[in-house]
């Protein structure tokens, strides 16, 4: 497991030492020593059966672990009733009670957990439902049932805020909405742990990353440590083509073997070392045409570090960055 | 507790479950008051099936006897709203939003049954009010005295009928509510408790000389019956008491510690 040094400076909202579940031999989260900081949006990433909802239920303690320890906001997993008031969750697909409206089914959670049901308006509203709360849950779309499960999950005004795949069924429309409310979350100090396939997506709106894998920590941190880590590139084109043997061999020097491809050296290694490349390439008497650097995905951080195939995942294009 | 307790309410104040669980139980006393009465014979001799007399029936107690005839219908109605109740938690996926708004279980446990008895009382004590004034309706034109019914007697044994009638139908209901709990299903809930409380007790009954003293559906059955001869009300009660705590332990040690993985 790699950890990024982290720097989230508002204290740790979740941790967890050696959590583990075991369904008879097979340990579905094996030893899991999680932190999450505080006022941050931490994407939680994993192959389909990687442990993930396992995970989440036992924070949420719908689960007993079968080994190790955790405290959410300050309190032992052991004794949920002591922090979930103060923590909202939508775990997996949105349930609800299908003959009932998406606004009792809201006043009923509300009732339970002893919220104002006042907040049930805003919230629908908020949400995008508010001339929608009447109907009954079941003649609901995915998204929409998708947004109820959003606002149940902001109904106790949380300081934490577990969300499972939330921009599921979602239109791209949606998808922004839910971006642009967590963001706004996060700004007011809430913490808030998504789960998700949509690779893209997590690198879009969370800060910091979990990953895990076959029920074992594989990565967390910094996002941009991760991406940085596993997938940066020096990409250098000379002015003269009959350079880039040279460069290549400079880079290879310098501990970063460079190879050649469509006309440029490109050299696994962090942004930092581009200004390094220009120097050495200057005294060997190269005269580059571009520099850049190459980051790559997090979706390619995430099958450099798993061992998935991945058919499930999607993410967005890669992005580079040009820095000379 | 009072959260579980009110959101259950909530949750129980909707249409369908008032015109179908609700409709049901009040049409089967309705139905069951109005044949008693419609089918008295004047003979001195028993009939067959919904047969009474009208000598019977002018007794103290003849007012409540259509609502005696329908109470393990009116069982398992509420077998089926309290499984019904309790199962969809686990069908919808509800129970971890539930348990997430409420993680401490038993008081969740706690406060959703006592909402489900106070909604049953309410209905139970709907359906004999409308058996009783049906009773009072139709009696006189069958020629019915029902001059005992208003007696003092008279309103004791129908106090006391309609009584018996309430916890057997609580009875019942626990049954199906445990059954959920077990089963984490209405539909499977329902299927076990009716076909053991009708086919298999009445099999076993015929089978095992003892099984009126023991088996909860002919203990229930009993009970709303006022008890027999042969098993008085009072072993009865006793009996329905310790399996209801031995229901209340087992289910809540059960619901308590089973993950919610659903």
């Amino acid at each position: 497991m790699s950890t990024a040094a982290a720097p989230f400076s508002g204290g740790l909202a979740v941790t967890t030492t050696g959590l583990t579940k075991r369904y008879g031999a097979r340990a579905v989260v094996d030893a899991i020593d999680l932190e999450l900081p505080r006022g941050v949006i931490s994407g939680f990433v994993g192959p389909n059966g990687a442990g993930k909802t396992t995970t989440l239920r036992m924070l949420l303690g719908l689960i007993r672990p079968s080994a190790g320890t955790g405290e959410v906001l300050g309190h032992s997993i052991t004794d949920p009733a002591s922090y979930l008031a103060r923590v909202g969750a939508l775990i997996e697909s949105p349930a609800f009670y299908p003959t009932i409206s998406g606004r009792r089914n809201l006043e009923i959670l509300a009732a339970l957990g002893r919220h104002d049901r006042r907040r049930v308006t805003t919230l629908l509203a908020q949400v995008g439902l508010g001339d929608r709360g009447g109907d009954v849950f079941k003649s609901y779309s995915l998204g929409m049932k998708q947004r109820l499960g959003i606002a149940a999950a902001l109904l106790p005004d949380p300081e934490l805020l577990v969300l499972d795949e939330p921009t599921n069924g979602l239109d791209p429309a949606g998808i922004r909405e839910v971006r642009a409310l967590l963001r706004e979350l996060a700004d007011d100090g809430l913490t808030v742990l998504v789960s998700s396939h949509l690779l893209g997506e997590i690198q879009t709106i969370c800060d910091h990353l979990v990953v895990i894998d076959a029920g074992q920590l594989r990565y967390q941190g910094a996002i941009d440590g991760l991406i940085s880590a596993q997938t940066a590139e020096v990409v250098a084109i000379p002015e003269h083509a009959t350079d880039l043997a040279r460069l290549a061999a400079i880079c290879t020097g310098a501990g970063h073997p460079g190879r050649i491809e469509d006309g440029a050296v490109h050299a696994p290694a962090p942004p930092e070392w581009a200004p390094e490349l220009n120097r050495l390439a200057m005294r060997q008497e190269i005269t580059l045409a571009a520099l850049s650097v190459s980051r790559g995905t997090l979706e390619d951080a995430f099958f450099a570090i798993t061992d998935t195939e991945g058919h499930q995942i999607l993410a967005h294009a890669p992005e580079t960055e040009v820095t000379a | 507790m009072t959260g579980a307790f009110m959101s259950e309410l909530l949750k129980l104040r909707r249409r369908g479950l008032l015109l179908g669980g609700g409709g049901l139980l009040l049409g089967f006393t309705a139905l069951f008051t109005i044949l008693g009465i419609e089918n008295a014979t004047k003979g001195a001799t028993r009939g067959r099936g919904f047969h009474v007399t009208v000598a019977e029936l002018s007794q103290p107690d003849g007012l409540v006897r259509g609502i005696e005839r329908a109470s393990t219908l009116m069982g398992i109605v509420m077998l089926g709203i309290f499984a019904a109740a309790f199962g969809t938690e686990y069908t919808t996926g509800m129970l971890r939003n539930l348990l997430v708004r409420e993680p401490r279980r038993v008081k969740f446990l706690t406060g959703k049954y006592l909402a489900l008895l106070v909604f049953a009382v309410v209905i139970v004590l709907l359906a004999c009010i409308v058996s009783i004034v049906l009773a009072l309706t139709l009696a006189p034109g069958k020629g019915i005295d029902t001059s005992a019914w208003t007696s003092s007697t008279g309103i004791a044994d129908t106090w006391r009928a309609v009584w018996h009638l309430l916890v057997a139908a609580l009875g019942y209901g626990t049954v199906g509510a445990a059954l959920a709990i077990i089963f984490r299903s209405p539909v499977a809930a329902l299927a076990i408790g009716v076909a053991w409380i009708l086919p298999a007790e009445a099999i076993l009954s015929a089978l095992w000389s003892n099984g009126q003293f023991w088996l909860p559906g002919q203990l229930l059955s009993n009970f709303a019956s006022g008890g027999s001869s042969s098993v008085s009300l009072a072993r009865t009660g006793l009996t329905l008491v310790i399996y209801w705590a031995i229901i209340a332990v087992g289910t809540s040690m059960l619901f308590s510690r089973r993950d919610v993985a659903t």
